[in-house]
């Protein structure tokens, strides 16, 4: 199988563990990532609050570029596939000229969705090695991934469950929590500290209000947010884990600390105590 | 005996004066609700959409309000909030509106509209990670987190309120641990169809700079 893949801006920068953790992923199920020729940033929220008209055009370029390639897109960020998916939807309602003939026939796949399909869980589940069995952790998915709906093409916005069967199959115990689809604050943090700080100590608070060891995400920027919030060393760290990370961990018999060592909230003490490191 | 102090208005606060509906009104709701798509006329104010908000609380107009106030035209206090700066448009307001108005996409177009106006920002801050947020993507083509940060911090007055809060320190070893951590990346990578980027921006007049 081959797919087009639009990894984004995070991935070459905060997100360097994902990406790799991605290539390992789907070197390990035999699925042909391409690249996107040339991608280029999708505008994320900066384009549709200032400039409408650049919200659509910037997806529109990429999307052309996987029209060129003639593969479907897959995307591991939660608000590329959202704007690469509300720009696909603009194109096919023809609002606006773009300078690129993009037709918006490609079909734009969220990469946890992707994974998550009935005949990839099975593909996922053969090639265990090493099930993350008393690891207890929450998905947390956040809000592009699945809202709006008529864009994300989610009917289970309120209680989604992609990440929880992707985790499932690996062996982990997914514990359900009320908080799965809450923002997390996203950029606000930067510029209004004091609203990203209030948003992402609650989400963690609930986590552990929940039971969880640790937590699931497939959003570079949740992850940040939710790790760096933990950056002056707390007594009970709760590790942020991209989804990819865990499928990485349980498709090799011996894990490498090294993988880990961008995050802040260090998980190797959590798994060792599992002795899944 | 007319005891009512004129106080100083406040954004959000309704004038003391009275204004008609559909003294402006009517003209404000319709061009909006043109040019959004979205159901204005039909929110009933159950305030569904402000329950849902992470961040309602931050607000001076909360979003059941916003849906209000362009239903009366009242185009600048909604201008002038810092509702339309702090909504993250995390969509649970659209999402769960039992009559499908479409609030976030609502604020996100007065948002727009107040980038294009001569009305200052109430939440100058956000506005201008926003705009450098484009600058820096105008430039490469991609963004890179950490020429992001740079060009933000030497955007007047950001650095000094920084300093003045006392926050700049932390901030700066945050921004060292990630480098070692090799989270951040000091080089940039360019995406070759940058001049085809720079020439919509320049035919949609996306240049807000």
């Amino acid at each position: 199988m081959k797919l087009s893949f639009y990894p984004g801006c995070s991935l070459e920068g905060m997100a360097v563990d994902y990406a790799r953790s991605i290539d390992a992923v789907f070197q390990a199920l035999g699925i042909d990532l391409v690249e996107i020729d040339d991608w280029s940033c999708c505008g994320a929220t900066a384009a549709h609050s200032l400039s409408e008209a650049m919200s659509v055009i910037l997806p529109a370029r990429n999307l052309f570029a996987a029209e060129q390639m003639g593969l479907d897109i897959v995307s591991s960020c939660a608000n590329c596939f959202n704007r690469l998916r509300f720009s696909q939807q603009m194109i096919q309602k023809n609002v606006l000229d773009i300078p690129w003939p993009v037709t918006g026939d490609l079909r734009v796949h969220d990469m946890t969705r992707f994974l998550a399909e009935p005949d990839m869980i099975k593909q996922i589940k053969k090639r265990v090695l090493k099930p993350l069995k008393g690891l207890k952790l929450v998905c947390y998915y956040g809000c592009q991934m699945v809202r709006p709906p008529r864009i994300t093409g989610y009917t289970d916005y309120e209680n989604p469950q992609t990440l929880d069967r992707i985790a499932a199959a690996v062996g982990a115990q997914v514990i359900d929590w009320s908080y799965k689809a809450t923002c997390c604050g996203a950029s606000i943090g930067i510029a209004r500290r004091e609203i990203g700080d209030s948003l992402t100590k609650k989400l963690l608070e609930k986590a552990r209000q929940a039971g969880a060891e640790a937590v699931v995400v497939s959003c570079p920027l949740c992850q940040s947010n939710l790790d760096m919030i933990q950056k002056d060393r707390l007594e009970r760290p709760i590790p942020i884990f991209y989804f990819t990370e865990l499928l990485r961990l349980s498709f090799s018999d011996r894990g490498n600390p090294k993988w880990f060592k961008m995050h802040f909230a260090n998980p190797d003490q959590l798994l060792k105590k599992k002795s899944l490191l | 005996m007319n005891t009512v102090v004129m106080k100083k208005e406040r954004v959000g606060e309704p004038k003391s004066e009275r204004i008609l509906i559909g003294d402006r009104g009517g003209y404000f709701l319709k061009k909006i609700e043109g040019e959004t798509r979205a159901n204005i006329s039909a929110c009933y104010q159950c305030e569904r959409c402000t329950n849902a908000c992470p961040v309602s609380h931050f607000m001076d107009i909360k979003p059941h309000q916003i849906i209000r106030y362009v239903q009366l035209g009242w185009r600048e206090e909604l201008l002038k909030s810092s509702t339309i700066w702090v909504c993250l448009s995390c969509e649970m307001c659209t999402t769960f509106c039992p009559n499908e108005v479409g609030v976030a996409e609502v604020i996100n177009h007065l948002r727009n509209i107040a980038a294009h106006s001569s009305i200052t920002p109430k939440e100058r801050n956000l506005a201008v990670f926003h705009q450098t947020f484009l600058e820096v993507l105008r430039k490469s083509g991609r963004v890179n987190e950490f020429r992001l940060m740079n060009a933000y911090y030497l955007k007047p007055n950001i650095l000094h309120e920084k300093i003045k809060s006392g926050n700049l320190k932390e901030e700066l070893l945050l921004g060292l641990t990630l480098l070692k951590k090799g989270r951040l990346k000091p080089f940039t990578s360019r995406s070759k169809p940058i001049k085809d980027i720079q020439k919509a921006y320049k035919n949609t007049r996306g240049e807000i700079v």
